[in-house]
């Protein structure tokens, strides 16, 4: 090793020292003997190390790279005629369809196609996707992703070694917007601002995450239910952040709207009465009570039951269940209530008030408050009644006591 | 007894494999005036891609690079008082000390290990020149940490740097099967922890060791060091920490990239 090193400084000395070291390697290992002299070093000839036969043997690494991306070119230019192909004999079939159908082949379009299947072939099996059925190719074939990597194979996207870049990338994304978050929801709290961001927070009622399938399709990835759980995990923390309505339109792209119950319920529009109050009028019904509950809008927050005020029921249980419909709406003191009810005890009077009221409530409020309404169950009416009384027992499910004294009693009777 | 020779034996087995694989490594990594970049799906030294696609003679100028010993000008970047600042000396608790570590060990107070940072210090001076040395001539280089607090502190590291991040579930046989669609390896694997997420030796250290890619690596006191080519003793844990290394490690990369233009157009 001695040596090598002096036959180094050697060539170092000569004329062109950077042409000669190329033929040099130093190495420096550090690993050894850290605690003795510092770093070791040595060196060698390059060509003691790597021998010229068998460097020639290995390819380089730009042969091997092209060759990647040749391979991933011809599976490109397959898949490309293969849908080029695929298309010719869709257009081909369509035209003999509308032929068949007697039609215009020009203005022939999908619509037509679905419905000349259908009637060419009528099939009687219960799942539609088992159906015949003629589509466009590029709905039938799996969409393909673009290259992923450039020429020199490095590749664009910075989570490519994950193997599901465009997921991770959107997990990624999802949580440097909450970290972003938490960072200005600090600011604000620092300069004490943060009072007037209470009641921004993001509700997203009627509207759910996009399904497990719709993901798949937008990432171009196979993504697994646990996977999905943990997007749907990672954004609905993200929904629930204090700031939340600050990302409202990124979070409106991953959602969807749907059906509530509520829009299939006819809404009555608020009648006018002859002081021009808009009022709204409704019944309710629970156990043996029935209720009519008038509702006037832009009201003193009065009531009146059966001519009284609250102080009608005495428990204060059984008015703060009348009292919620109008919590719920925030409408406690916007509105005036005059109810008349008949029969039945204080619960069941409360009951009967609360389902009207809730009912007539929902000609002022938006559509939003009236899912609201219904998925705390005040739309609801309340089917359980008395139970009637059976022979033979003393109630309607309870049974007599059985003793033994009063088998004996039947037995005496019996022997007399 | 018997049983306990076989023991040392092993050890001594492990510690002289180790101490081979960086032998070997350092042979084709450390290379002085080689114009081959490391490859690491054959661990045959080939050519860089530049050169054979500009004709541009990449070796001399990387010969120059290698020649200087702080090409990129960074080994200032780190200082003790900053590396004690960010809370880099803590270790764990003696009982949760890797043997392998106790070199680097300064000593234990009130139960925990305390990192000896003057070899903290050069150690991470040399891992990141050689983590310059790697984006200086165009090397894909890997952040991988298994840490779920730091996980979006070291992706965004690794995005801003332009490279590339591994930070969730490490599917087996990422780098060694062979039928997997990755056309080139990364050159350079930075593990901002060692560990996964069940205090066991991160799969990609072993992976990146068979696959003779070399790696740096951030290890406490409960990691093994012996497959980490650069192993830099230090916290792992603290976000304050991680910050730090995410920083130097983003200049360093910087660095690399800026020197390469710069020497492009020179």
């Amino acid at each position: 090793m001695a040596a090598s090193m002096q036959t180094f400084s050697r060539v170092c000395s000569t004329k062109h020292p950077i042409k000669e070291l190329i033929r040099w390697q130093i190495t420096k290992c550090s690993a050894l003997d850290r605690h003795k002299n510092g770093v070791h070093t040595s060196c060698r000839l390059l060509a003691d190390v790597i021998p010229e036969t068998f460097e020639q043997k290995t390819e380089n690494k730009a042969e091997k790279i092209s060759k990647a991306m040749r391979l991933y070119m011809e599976r490109a230019k397959n898949y490309n005629s293969m849908i080029d192909k695929e298309i010719d004999e869709y257009e081909v079939g369509k035209r003999h369809l509308a032929n068949i159908m007697g039609e215009d082949p020009d203005s022939f379009n999908q619509d037509d196609i679905d419905r000349a299947i259908k009637y060419l072939l009528p099939s009687g099996l219960f799942e539609k996707r088992a159906r015949p059925q003629m589509k466009h190719p590029y709905e039938v074939f799996p969409q393909r992703k673009e290259a992923l990597f450039g020429k020199d194979g490095r590749p664009h996207h910075y989570q490519f070694y994950t193997g599901k870049p465009n997921y991770h990338g959107l997990l990624h994304d999802i949580n440097m917007k909450y970290e972003h978050l938490n960072a200005t929801e600090t600011e604000l709290y620092k300069n004490g601002k943060m009072a007037e961001e209470e009641d921004k927070k993001l509700f997203l009622h009627g509207f759910q995450w996009i399904d497990h399938k719709t993901l798949t399709k937008q990432l171009i990835e196979e993504i697994s239910p646990q996977e999905y759980n943990r997007f749907v995990l990672v954004l609905h923390r993200l929904l629930k952040h204090k700031l939340s309505y600050k990302e409202e339109e990124f979070l409106l792209k991953y959602s969807k709207k749907v059906m509530t119950m509520s829009q299939f319920r006819s809404i009555e529009k608020p009648l006018i009465d002859s002081d021009g109050r808009e009022y709204s009028e409704a019944t309710g019904r629970r156990k043996t009570s029935n209720a009519t509950v008038t509702v006037y809008n832009n009201g003193s927050g009065q009531i009146s039951i059966n001519g009284q005020d609250l102080a009608y029921f005495k428990d204060i249980h059984q008015r703060e269940q009348l009292l919620f419909p109008l919590q719920l709406v925030n409408k406690i003191d916007k509105v005036d209530i005059v109810a008349t009810v008949e029969g039945g005890g204080s619960s069941g009077q409360t009951g009967a008030i609360r389902l009207a009221l809730a009912h007539a409530l929902c000609s002022f409020v938006d559509t939003d408050s009236i899912e609201r309404l219904r998925l705390a169950g005040l739309l609801t009416k309340d089917p359980r009644t008395r139970e009637r009384k059976k022979p033979g027992q003393p109630g309607a499910r309870k049974k007599p006591t059985w003793l033994v004294f009063l088998i004996l009693m039947y037995c005496q009777l019996l022997v007399v | 007894m018997a049983m306990s020779l076989v023991n040392v034996l092993r050890r001594n087995f492990q510690t002289f494999c180790t101490f081979e694989f960086r032998r070997q490594s350092s042979l084709y990594v450390k290379t002085a005036g080689n114009f081959r970049l490391y490859s690491s799906a054959s661990s045959q030294p080939t050519q860089t891609v530049d050169e054979t696609e500009t004709g541009w003679d990449d070796s001399v100028r990387n010969a120059k690079a290698l020649q200087h010993d702080d090409y990129f000008n960074i080994k200032h970047l780190v200082t003790i008082k900053e590396l004690f600042s960010a809370n880099v000396h803590l270790g764990h608790k003696s009982g949760c000390r890797n043997p392998f570590m106790a070199p680097y060990i300064y000593g234990n107070r009130l139960g925990l290990d305390i990192i000896d940072l003057e070899q903290t210090k050069t150690l991470l001076q040399d891992a990141l020149n050689f983590t310059a040395h790697i984006a200086y001539r165009g090397g894909i280089i890997l952040f991988i940490s298994r840490n779920r607090q730091t996980l979006p502190l070291v992706e965004e590291t690794a995005r801003e740097c332009g490279e590339y991040a591994h930070c969730r579930y490490w599917k087996g046989g990422t780098f060694t099967n062979v039928t997997s669609q990755f056309t080139r390896l990364p050159e350079l694997c930075i593990f901002i922890n060692c560990l996964n997420s069940v205090f066991d030796t991160h799969i990609a250290v072993v992976d990146s060791a068979k696959l003779m890619i070399p790696s740096v690596g951030v290890v406490d006191t409960n990691c093994d060091p012996r497959l980490i080519s650069y192993p830099v003793p230090g916290n792992d844990d603290t976000p304050v920490a991680v910050e730090y290394y995410c920083r130097l490690f983003k200049a360093a990369i910087m660095a690399g990239k800026q020197k390469h233009v710069e020497d492009r157009h020179a």
